[in-house]
C-alpha cells in the first residue's frame, strides 16, 4: 500500500467510519451517539494491525495482523476485553461491508470485465462451486468424527 | 518500505483531490441501507440480498464505463480504498474470534484440514477448462481463487504478462464481479439443501476473500439466525487460515499439483496442439 498512515486514517475515517454509523443507524436501528465506541474500536484496531504491518518485514497480508490484533484485544488474557466486545456488538456486522461494496463497484473496470470471454466465467463459477462445496464437504466430516460441538 | 518511495499526500491533497468520491460513496451507502436487507423465496432457498449488494449495483452504473459520473482517477482511488476499508470489518471477524477463542481452538483442526479441499477444485475445474480451449491460462486460473495474494503470486513466479498470470487476473476480476454475489446465491441454494451443518458451511466460507466471505456468511448469518455469531467467527477464522496459509498452500501444493495435471492432460484433452503458440518463457529462463 502506497499511503502513510496519516492519510490512511483520514481516508478511513471518510469512508468507514461515516458510512458505517449511518449504516447502522438506518440499517440496524443504534443511534449515532451509541455506535461511535464501537466503530472508533474496529477503526483503532485496524490502525494498529496496519501499522503492525508495515513495520514487521514479513510477506503476510497486513490484513492478517488486523485480524491477529483483534483476536488478541478480545481474548481472556486482554484486560480490555470486555468494553472492546460490548461496544463492536452494536454493530452490525453487514454495516461496515456496504462502503466495501461500494468502493469495489466504483473501482470496478466494466468493460474489461464485458470483454472477458465467457469460458472464463464457466472456470470461475467451477472454482468458486468447487472450492467452496469441497470446503463444506471436508468440513462435515471432521464436526462428524470429532464431535467438535457436542 | 514502498510508502517512502511514493511522493506523501498531504491531507489537504487528499481531501482535494477525492471530496467527490467520499460525499458520493456516502450517498450511495445511504441509499443502499435505505433499500435495506431484501428476502425472498426461489424454490426452497432463501435468497438474501443485503445493503451491500445494491451498493454494488449502483456504483457500478455510475462508474467509468456505464454513466461515466466518475473519472478514471476517482476509480483508481476507489480500488485501492478497497483494501482500506475493509479493515474494520477483518477487525470485527478478529473480536469475534478472540472472544470465541476457546470454542476456535476446538475447530482448529478442521479448519487446517478442509484447506485442502482446493485440491479437489483443480481436479473439477482444470480438465473443463482445457475441454473449453484453454491453454496456460487454465494454470493461473485454476491453482487457486485467485485472490489479490495469489495472483501477486502468480505474478512473482512467471511474470505479470504471462499467459498464467492473464488466467488468475480473469478469474480474480470475475470473483470481483460476479462471486461476490454468486458466492452469496450459493451459499442460500446448499444451505437449502440441508445437507451441512450449518457450522460446515460457514468454515466453507473462507476462500481467502474477505468480501466474499462477508457475502457468503452474512448470507447463512440470516439464515441461521441462532448460530449467527458462531458462523460468522468460524467464516472468519477459515478466511484468516486461508489468508495466512493459503499463499504457502498454493505455492507448495496446489500449483505444483495444477502443473502435472496439465502436462498430463493438455494433450489429451486439447483440440489442435498446432495452436500452442502462446507459450512464454518462465521468468529467469535464459
Amino acid at each position: 500500500m502506497t499511503m502513510n498512515l496519516r492519510n490512511w486514517a483520514l481516508s478511513l475515517l471518510l469512508t468507514s467510519v461515516v458510512t458505517t454509523l449511518i449504516a447502522n443507524l438506518i440499517g440496524n436501528h443504534v443511534s449515532i451517539a451509541e455506535s461511535i465506541p464501537g466503530v472508533l474500536s474496529l477503526s483503532a484496531i485496524a490502525f494498529v494491525g496496519i501499522a503492525l504491518g508495515k513495520l514487521i518485514p514479513l510477506k503476510i497480508p497486513p490484513i492478517v495482523y488486523v485480524v491477529l490484533t483483534g483476536m488478541v484485544v478480545a481474548s481472556p488474557i486482554s484486560p480490555i476485553a470486555q468494553p472492546i466486545i460490548d461496544s463492536t456488538a452494536k454493530i452490525s456486522f453487514m454495516a461496515p461491508i456496504t462502503i466495501v461494496g461500494t468502493l469495489a463497484g466504483i473501482g470496478l473496470d466494466f468493460k474489461s470485465f464485458i470483454s472477458q470471454s465467457w469460458k472464463m466465467v464457466i472456470v470461475a463459477i467451477l472454482v468458486f462451486t468447487g472450492t467452496f462445496l469441497i470446503q463444506a464437504t471436508f468440513a462435515e466430516i471432521f464436526l462428524n468424527v470429532t464431535n467438535a460441538f457436542d | 518500505m514502498e510508502s517512502t518511495a511514493q511522493p506523501q499526500q498531504s491531507i489537504w491533497g487528499n481531501l482535494k483531490e477525492n471530496y467527490r468520491l467520499y460525499i458520493a460513496a456516502f450517498i450511495i451507502v445511504t441509499i443502499a441501507e435505505f433499500i435495506g436487507v431484501k428476502t425472498f423465496h426461489v424454490g426452497s432457498a432463501l435468497i438474501v440480498l443485503y445493503p451491500m449488494l445494491f451498493a454494488i449495483v449502483i456504483s457500478v452504473l455510475l462508474g467509468g464505463d456505464i454513466l461515466r459520473f466518475f473519472t478514471k482517477k476517482e476509480a483508481k482511488k476507489a480500488s485501492s480504498l478497497v483494501l482500506v476499508v475493509i479493515t474494520p470489518f477483518m477487525a470485527k471477524v478478529g473480536v469475534l474470534a478472540g472472544a470465541n477463542l476457546p470454542e476456535l481452538v476446538n475447530v482448529g483442526p478442521a479448519l487446517a484440514f478442509q484447506e485442502l479441499g482446493h485440491v479437489g477444485t483443480i481436479l473439477l475445474a482444470l480438465p473443463v477448462a482445457l475441454l473449453l480451449g484453454i491453454k496456460k491460462e487454465a494454470i493461473g486460473a485454476t491453482s487457486s481463487t485467485c485472490r489479490d495474494k495469489d495472483y501477486g503470486l502468480i505474478c512473482h513466479l512467471y511474470g505479470s504478462d504471462s499467459p498464467e498470470a492473464r488466467g488468475a487476473l480473469s478469474i480474480y476480476i470475475i470473483g470481483f464481479l460476479i462471486g461476490t454475489v454468486y458466492i452469496g446465491f450459493l451459499a442460500s441454494f446448499v444451505a437449502s439443501i440441508n445437507f451441512f451443518h450449518p457450522l460446515a458451511l460457514a468454515m466453507a466460507c473462507g476462500i481467502g476473500s474477505g468480501v466474499m466471505m462477508a457475502a457468503a456468511s452474512g448470507t447463512l448469518a440470516a439464515i441461521y439466525p441462532d448460530y449467527a455469531d458462531q458462523i460468522i467467527m468460524l467464516a472468519g477464522a477459515s478466511d484468516m487460515l486461508a489468508a495466512i496459509v493459503g499463499i504457502y498452500f498454493t505455492l507448495f501444493i496446489s500449483l505444483p499439483i495444477t502443473k502435472k495435471l496439465y502436462y498430463f492432460l493438455e494433450p489429451k484433452l486439447s483440440r489442435g496442439n498446432s495452436r500452442h503458440g502462446n507459450r512464454t518463457k518462465l521468468k529467469g529462463d535464459a
